[in-house]
This record gives C-alpha cells, sequence and structure tokens, in this order.
C-alpha cells in the first residue's frame, strides 16, 4: 500500500470518527491502534499505543501542565482578577471604548500569570461581559474582544502550548517562551486599533462613562486601585524570573506560580471549600483531557511515522511540489489553519507539529535553524489560536456558550470571532514578514 | 433494563468515582516532591527520586483519575453536528462509537500487560541511579486503564437504557 | 521493496546524521530494492528504555544501541556504554571483542533472548561538559549530570548526581536549568549535537576511552533474510564502526585545539588516580554479582595488562 494512501486513510478515518461525536482522544487513539495492528502484520505494533504511555511518561516538562491548570482555576474561581478589572474599568472608562480596550488589557496580564486559555475566557466572561453589556456595549463586538483576548494565553509567558511545541521541536522553552512576548503585545495592540477605530466611527458600540458616574469615584480611590496593578508583576516576576535566570527549573517555576496564587487566595480569604472543590474536580478534568489527547495523538504520529507515511509527507512538501521556502512554509500554515478548524488544537499540535517542524529546520529561511524553529513556535502558536476561536470545532466557542449570558446567542458568539480571526492572520502576516519582533527579547536575554 | 446490569453501572461508577477522587489529591503530593526538589537543591544534596518520583505521580494522577474524567464528562467532543442530535440519537450514535473508546484502550491495555509482565519477568529497573522497579507504575497505568474500559461499558449500558426509555 | 525494516537508534537525529545515516543509506543503495532499512532516530517509534522489548516483540526489527541505555535484560548490559576505565583507545573495543572473545559471549547472551548481536563497535571517548569549571574532584560535587546509568552508578560515589532525560531533551535541560553537565560524549558529540552551545568547559579527564555499542536485529527477522543480504548488513555496519573511528579520532583532537567554543580544563593526575582506583573496586563488585560478569571483568583485566606491558604506543603508563 502506498504512503500517502496511508496518510489519507488514517487522517480521513479520524476525522469520520471525529464528526460522530466521540470523545477526541478515542477517535484519534482508534484509529492509531488499528492501523498500527493492521499495517505491522504480523510483526507487534500493538505496544506502539503503550509505550507512548511511557513517552510520555518521560517528558519532564508537561509536569508544568497540572500546575498551570491549577492556577489558573484558582485565579479565576477566586476572583483575583476583580480589583484589577475595577481598576481598568476607572482608568479606561471615560473614552468611548474604554471598558474594551481595558478589558484587552485585563486579558493581557491574566495571560503573564497562566498557561492556558480558559483562565481568561473565565473571567472575561464571568467579570468583564456582563458588566460591558449593562452599559450598552455592542455584544458582537466585545465576545470578540473577549475570545480573541483569552486566546493570548497561550502566546505571552508563560503557556503551555509553547511548552509543548518547545518538547516536540526540542527547542529551550525559555527563549521560545520570550519570542512570544512581542507578538502576544503586537496582537493585543492590533485589538486595541480594532476598538479605537470602530467606536471612532460609531461610538454607539462602546458608549463612555457618564460624568456623573466618573465624578462618583475619587481620585485618591483611583490611585489605591492602580495598586491592583501589582499582583500580576508579583506573580509574574516570581515565575518567569528565577527561571530566565536559571535558578529554578522550568517545571519547578510552575510550581512555585501555582503555590503564589494559592497563598494569595489564602491570604483574601478567598478559598472556600466551594472554589476548591471546583478548582480540585476542573484541574484534574482539564488534565485528563490533556493527557489522553496527547497519549493519543502521540502514538497516531508514532504509528504514521513508522508506516513510512512521514516520509511521503516530506516528499510532497519538499520535492513533488517544486516550492520555494516560503511557498512552503506559506502552504504550511494555511493547511494548517484549515485543519484547526476541525481539529482540536491540542491533537493539532501532536499529530502535526512533529510532520512540519523538522520541515522547517531543513527551509531555507534566511537564518539559523534554531532561530527559524523558535520564530515558527510563534506563528504555529498564533494557528492554534485561530485553531481555538474558530468553528466548527473550538474549545473558546463551547466554553462561552457556557458561561456568556443567556441573550448573547450561539450565532452571536459565531459572528463575533470574524474580525478577531482577521486580526489574529494580520498578525501571523506581520510576525512572518518581520521575524524580528519574536526573535529580538530571546536575543536580547540569552545573548546570541 | 436486567437487573445485573443497572448494579454493575451502578457498582463500576461508585468505585471510579471513589477511585478518581483520591487519585485527584495526587496533585498536591506531586507539588510537594516537587517542592521538596526545590528546597533539596538548594540547602542540601539534589535529591536523586524527586524527578522520577514526579513523573510517577503525573502518571497516576491522569490514568487513575481517567474513569472519573469521563463520568465528569471533561473529555471534548466535536459537536458540529453532536450538538444539534436528539437525546436518543446521541445515546444511538454513542453505542457504537463507545466501541472506538474501548479498543483504543484495549490495545494499550494489551500491550501493558506484556510490558508488565516483562517488567516481572526480568526485574526490570528504571535506567537511573535510584533504580525503582519498573513493574508498579506499570500495573498503575494498566489498573487506570482497566478501569476506563469498565467505565465505557457502563456507558455503553446507559445509552442502550437511554434508547430504551430507561433511566438508570 | 519486498523485505523492508526499521531500525532504530539510540542516537538523535543530529548525531545519527554522521553514525548512523550513512551506513543506512549505502545498505539500502546496494541492495537494489531487495531489501530496505528505514531509519528511525532516539525515542521516535518507542522510548529507549522500552527499545529492547520493542525489538523482540517485532515492532521494530533493528536496533542501533549499547546496552546500558536500553537495558537489555542481559548478564552484559553493565558492559555496554561506558564502563569505567575498561579501554583507553576506541580501537580496543574491536580487539576485545575479536581476539579477546567478548563477540562470543554477546551472542551467546542475546541468542538467551531471541535477539541477533550483528557486531559491537567502538564511539567516543567519555568527558564532561559541565557549565560551571571542574579543576578537581571536588567541583564534581552536587553536580547533576546526564550520564549513562552505569557510569553513574560509578560516578556517584563521587557526588555526582546522574539525571536520566531524553537524549533529545539534554540541551534544553541545561539551558532551563534541569541540567549541570554531562559525561555522555567526547567533545565531537558536543559540537555536532549543540550541547557545546549550553556549557562552556570541557574536562580532559576520561572515565573511558570508547563507548561500546552494537547492531541487533530480532532473531526472526535476521532468519527471514537471504544470506546475501545478511552479508551486506553485516559489511555496512562495519563500515559505520570504522566511519566512527576516524570521524571520532580526528574530531576529538581537533575540536580540543581548535574548537572555540569549550574551555578545557582538567583534574591533575594524582587526583584522577584515586578514581582510576576506584574504578578497579568497581570492577571486583560487578564480577562478584555472576560468572559471565566475571568473565568479562577477567578479560578487561587480562587486556589491560597485555597492553599496559606492551608499552608505547599503547599505553605510556
Ligand atoms: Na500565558
Ligand atoms: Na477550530
Amino acid at each position: 500500500m502506498g504512503y500517502e494512501f496511508i496518510a489519507l486513510a488514517m487522517f480521513a478515518g479520524m476525522m469520520a470518527l471525529l464528526l460522530t461525536g466521540a470523545r477526541v482522544f478515542s477517535g484519534i487513539g482508534f484509529v492509531a491502534v488499528i492501523a498500527a495492528v493492521a499495517l505491522w502484520g504480523d510483526r507487534g505494533g500493538y505496544d506502539i499505543a503503550f509505550t507512548t504511555s511511557i513517552k510520555l511518561m518521560n517528558w519532564y516538562p508537561i509536569l508544568t501542565l497540572p500546575m498551570f491548570v491549577w492556577m489558573g482555576y484558582v485565579m479565576s474561581e477566586t476572583r483575583l482578577a476583580d480589583d484589577l478589572y475595577k481598576m481598568f474599568h476607572v482608568w479606561f472608562g471615560p473614552i468611548p471604548g474604554g471598558l474594551a480596550i481595558g478589558t484587552i488589557l485585563l486579558m493581557v496580564l491574566i495571560s503573564a500569570m497562566n498557561g492556558l486559555s480558559v483562565a481568561g475566557l473565565a473571567i472575561g466572561a464571568t467579570i468583564a461581559l456582563p458588566e460591558l453589556l449593562k452599559r450598552g456595549y455592542d455584544k458582537r463586538m466585545v465576545t470578540g474582544i473577549i475570545q480573541g483576548g483569552s486566546s493570548l494565553g497561550i502566546l505571552v509567558p508563560p503557556s503551555i502550548v509553547l511548552v509543548l511545541y518547545s518538547m516536540i521541536a526540542r527547542q529551550p522553552v525559555g527563549q521560545v517562551w520570550l519570542a512570544g512576548v512581542f507578538p502576544g503585545l503586537l496582537m493585543a495592540g492590533f485589538f486595541i486599533l480594532y476598538v479605537v477605530i470602530r467606536c471612532g466611527i460609531n461610538p454607539a458600540l462602546g458608549p463612555a462613562l457618564s460624568p456623573e458616574e466618573r465624578a462618583s469615584v475619587s481620585w485618591g480611590e483611583r490611585l489605591r486601585l492602580l495598586r491592583a496593578g501589582i499582583l500580576p508583576v508579583v506573580i509574574f516576576g516570581a515565575m518567569m524570573g528565577p527561571f530566565v535566570l536559571g535558578y529554578v527549573s522550568l517545571v519547578e517555576s510552575s510550581v512555585i506560580g501555582a503555590g503564589i496564587a494559592t497563598l494569595l487566595a489564602l491570604v483574601k480569604g478567598r478559598l472556600t471549600r466551594q472554589v476548591w472543590e471546583t478548582c480540585v474536580t476542573n484541574t484534574l478534568g482539564i488534565t485528563c483531557m490533556f493527557m489522553w489527547i496527547l497519549l493519543a495523538a502521540m502514538a497516531f504520529g508514532a504509528v504514521f511515522d513508522g508506516l513510512g507515511a512521514v516520509r511521503a509527507i516530506e516528499n510532497l512538501f519538499l520535492e513533488d511540489l517544486g516550492l520555494g521556502p516560503w511557498g512552503v512554509l506559506i502552504l504550511m500554515q494555511v493547511s494548517f489553519l484549515v485543519m484547526g478548524m476541525f481539529l482540536d488544537d491540542t491533537a493539532m499540535l501532536v499529530i502535526v507539529a512533529p510532520l512540519y517542524i523538522p520541515l522547517v529546520a531543513k527551509l531555507d529561511l534566511g537564518m539559523p535553524p534554531q532561530d527559524a524553529l523558535i520564530w515558527y513556535g510563534v506563528m504555529y502558536t498564533i494557528t492554534c489560536q485561530v485553531a481555538y476561536i474558530t468553528p466548527p470545532f473550538g474549545y473558546n466557542l463551547f466554553l462561552m456558550r457556557a458561561m456568556a449570558p443567556e441573550h448573547v446567542s450561539l450565532a452571536d458568539i459565531y459572528r463575533s470571532i470574524t474580525p478577531i480571526v482577521a486580526i489574529m492572520i494580520l498578525t501571523l502576516a506581520v510576525i512572518m514578514l518581520f521575524p524580528d519582533i519574536a526573535l529580538w527579547l530571546p536575543h536580547q536575554v540569552y545573548g546570541q | 433494563m436486567p437487573q445485573f446490569l443497572v448494579a454493575y453501572v451502578r457498582i463500576i461508577e461508585a468505585v471510579n468515582i471513589r477511585i478518581g477522587r483520591i487519585a485527584m489529591y495526587l496533585l498536591f503530593v506531586l507539588a510537594a516532591i516537587l517542592l521538596w526538589s526545590v528546597v533539596s537543591k538548594a540547602f542540601f544534596t539534589p535529591a536523586l527520586w524527586t524527578q522520577e518520583m514526579a513523573q510517577f505521580t503525573m502518571v497516576a494522577y491522569f490514568v487513575l483519575g481517567g474513569a472519573y474524567s469521563l463520568i465528569l464528562g471533561a473529555n471534548v467532543r466535536m459537536d458540529l453536528l453532536y450538538g444539534r442530535w436528539s437525546e436518543k440519537k446521541r445515546a444511538l450514535v454513542d453505542c457504537i462509537s463507545i466501541f472506538a473508546l474501548i479498543i483504543f484502550l484495549g490495545v494499550v491495555l494489551w500491550g501493558g500487560i506484556e510490558s508488565t509482565i516483562y517488567a516481572f519477568e526480568v526485574g526490570e529497573r528504571s535506567r537511573t541511579v535510584w533504580r525503582p522497579y519498573m513493574a508498579p507504575i506499570k500495573i498503575v497505568i494498566c489498573s487506570g486503564v482497566f478501569l476506563m474500559i469498565l467505565q465505557s461499558f457502563a456507558f455503553l449500558i446507559r445509552d442502550i437504557a437511554t434508547l430504551r426509555g430507561v433511566r438508570i | 521493496a519486498p523485505i523492508k525494516w526499521r531500525l532504530q537508534t539510540y542516537a538523535g537525529a543530529a548525531l545519527g546524521e554522521h553514525v548512523t545515516k550513512p551506513a543506512i543509506e549505502k545498505f539500502n543503495k546496494i541492495a537494489a530494492g531487495q531489501m530496505e532499512i528505514e531509519l528511525y532516530f532516539a525515542d521516535q517509534l518507542v522510548p529507549t528504555s522500552e527499545l529492547f522489548r520493542a525489538m523482540q516483540n517485532g515492532t521494530i526489527d533493528a536496533v542501533q544501541s549499547d546496552d546500558d541505555s536500553m537495558q537489555s535484560p542481559t548478564e552484559v548490559t553493565v558492559f555496554g556504554g561506558y564502563f569505567p576505565f575498561a579501554s583507553r583507545y576506541s580501537l580496543d573495543v574491536p580487539v576485545l571483542f575479536n581476539q579477546y572473545g567478548l563477540k562470543q559471549i554477546w551472542e551467546e547472551e542475546y541468542a538467551k533472548v531471541g535477539v541477533k548481536h550483528i557486531s559491537a563497535g567502538a564511539w567516543d571517548p567519555c568527558h564532561f561538559a559541565t557549565k560551571d569549571p571542574v579543576r578537581s574532584l571536588k567541583d564534581l560535587e552536587g553536580k547533576r549530570v546526564f550520564t549513562f546509568p552505569t557510569a553513574g552508578r560509578f560516578l556517584a560515589q563521587f557526588g555526582v548526581v546522574p539525571v536520566q532525560l531524553p537524549w533529545e531533551d539534554i540541551q534544553v535541560a541545561l539551558q532551563t536549568g534541569e541540567l549541570d553537565g554531562i559525561a555522555w560524549s567526547g567533545i565531537t558529540e558536543d559540537y555536532t549535537v549543540g550541547w557545546a552551545d549550553v556549557t562552556k568547559y570541557f574536562l580532559t579527564n576520561n572515565i573511558s576511552g570508547a563507548w561500546i555499542g552494537h547492531f541487533f536485529a530480532n532473531q526472526d527477522r535476521w532468519n527471514e533474510v537471504p544470506d546475501h543480504l545478511k552479508a551486506l548488513m553485516e559489511v555496512c555496519f562495519e563500515q559505520s564502526h570504522y566511519y566512527r573511528q576516524w570521524w571520532y579520532w580526528g574530531g576529538e583532537a581537533d575540536l580540543r585545539v581548535n574548537g572555540p567554543k569549550l574551555e578545557l580544563t582538567s583534574i591533575p593526575d594524582d587526583e584522577w588516580a584515586t578514581v582510576e582506583g576506584k574504578a578497579r573496586d568497581f570492577w571486583d563488585e560487578i564480577a562478584a554479582e555472576s560468572e559471565t560478569k566475571a568473565k568479562v571483568v577477567e578479560i578487561f583485566k587480562k587486556y589491560n595488562d597485555v597492553m599496559a606491558k606492551a608499552g608505547r604506543p599503547y599505553r605510556y603508563s
């Protein structure tokens, strides 16, 4: 049987199974084990799925996953971001669209404190969204903003997606994380620009706070609220500082972050029994979901590789299509975006990244392979962000539906993301044209 | 529904919830091990066992917690079509697609049991200086996967009950 | 091709490019479609710790590794990789196997577990590359070092903390602070795989002159291959051993002298002599474990004795 056929059959089988609504990991894992047992013939193959669990166990940085998940839940469930939100509310409220801008900045700070998007979305949907709607903000604009903003969680360090990418690409997490900083800020900047322009054209989309309301908050109170901004600086600094300086390892820094978030919640007296229960069970649920998808997808990848399909894809891109390096890169991103619509982002990461990463290292892009891989990690993550919010398969959509107020319909949520996706793709294009936006900071810090 | 099937579902789910809720607290065991690693590195000689023990704990966490996470509904599905279907239609499709889960887990278990037997036969130890025996963690993986398979059958019985208009 | 094999090496892609790939490509070229070996690098299909089992099952047809890294369930496992001070030069390895009887012992031991031992070859010497300089034995204390299992067991008595990670993760682990150094290879490998970029110092004292590694195959798969292809495989794998002889020998000297990335440090000879002394104790400790192990240790002793008496250029002290 030809490699191309095997590759196609495995992907088609997986898609068909996922369409039935089967649990994602079972669809991927099933195709993997059936292919291994059927196509390896009499030569073993059945043990690949189990050995993958050992491979996953050896992936040391994956230990950061439950820590980041826990940290995110503690932050959102104990409402550690409430004061932060008030700060932005008071300071940005007076200008048209100001609350939306404040929300984006809030999202940036939350992104700097946790490694996933879930916490940002939960905080945005439960704290910011009801307030924005009450103030008469356009519901489509603000739901979009919150979804786009929360997806920054995986681009701005710390980021679990970038940890996974680093493990697959075998690149130093510290550099990959730092590479995400400016692209994340750039994207946030574009979001703000979008709000400013839309509200500039039509101020009704984002009414400013009334003068009376502004007067009700004293200057002393305003200055006092600024103190809330210390929290993210403390958490980000305590996690990233010792890690980037090399005092603690990545995994240890994630424990420190989780510990600090827990301590703060305790100090503020918000870690109630019920909050505790939510945090503990959800951390288990999300971690299990991730780990089982990773296990299935890694098994899929190994079987796919062992059957020779990886070579077929390499040949397709590097030889058969006759494209230049940039052509290959663009085609990869486009195919990635299309797949991202249908695939879950974790599965996409683990199945597709091992196919594409070796290609990136081989392409002559006018920079050293290590730089290329670090830079690609950022582009890759932006693509994941798009995958994360695009229908028909996007976590954000599911979560948003569950968390948003009643009168925000599914149709509103679907429509809200169009401009956001456009902005993300714009950011992607800019980073592609100017790799230094990503590479400058890691070069500065790690000196190359 | 036959009484023994109903009893099966009740017992398996009770067991899995109990085990899952214990496994859930391995998160803090993991954190404690990693914190000890930081402390021992800073003040004494770095501990030889922390890295592997943390890895074992993580595996136990998501494997033993696996069945409970299935019950919690934490595992995402692509709900493009699924989300629009009626409860009965979902149950019908689930009755078939659950076998993807059972077969996948079954093959993991197959490889796991062989590997565990091998670990016993040769007294397999890890390659580190701490040299822990590998059989225990392999048994943990096999047990967790086995519990997940039992849970999958419980789902199957529930779905069949739904199709017959019965609630368990 | 009618016969297709999967061979997984314990080496990562960057190193495999030199130490494995050329020989496999030659084999495929000469076999001219009668047989094809597909090469997979470290942990690509199965993790190295499951490599032996996967070969026994037939999930993988052939393996290139030392016995120690893949934890073969045999009596000779501790001698693969770097058995402390067993050899001084890379030529010692083929001599030990072909003239001193190790080949026969290995073949018998692997036949017992259903695996064909094809051939043994030498790789590079084992040196430390570290982030902080090592100038005395005291500097080794508390260092978290990536090394081979048996070497780790030996080095632990000097305060070294041996760490096991997947081979491909080492460079990153050095950067993220999980590791302080490596005692895994010579300087050629440090440069080739990027470890020289993340460490600063290279210790010229070594705990072994040459790594012992092998090609193995699943016995049933081996039996199925026609004789002329078996012979071709043996020749190509010998060629791979030869390639490493000159590639490492030349590379080690050149990079010590001309390499820009690592500063050389040394532990004084009299201090290092205590390490060599401890190695002899370690040999006796291992020999006491079983008859086969005693036999191998006896051969090492006999060989080193001959070399010492032969004098220059075999041994200088
Ligand atoms: Na983040
Ligand atoms: Na999507």
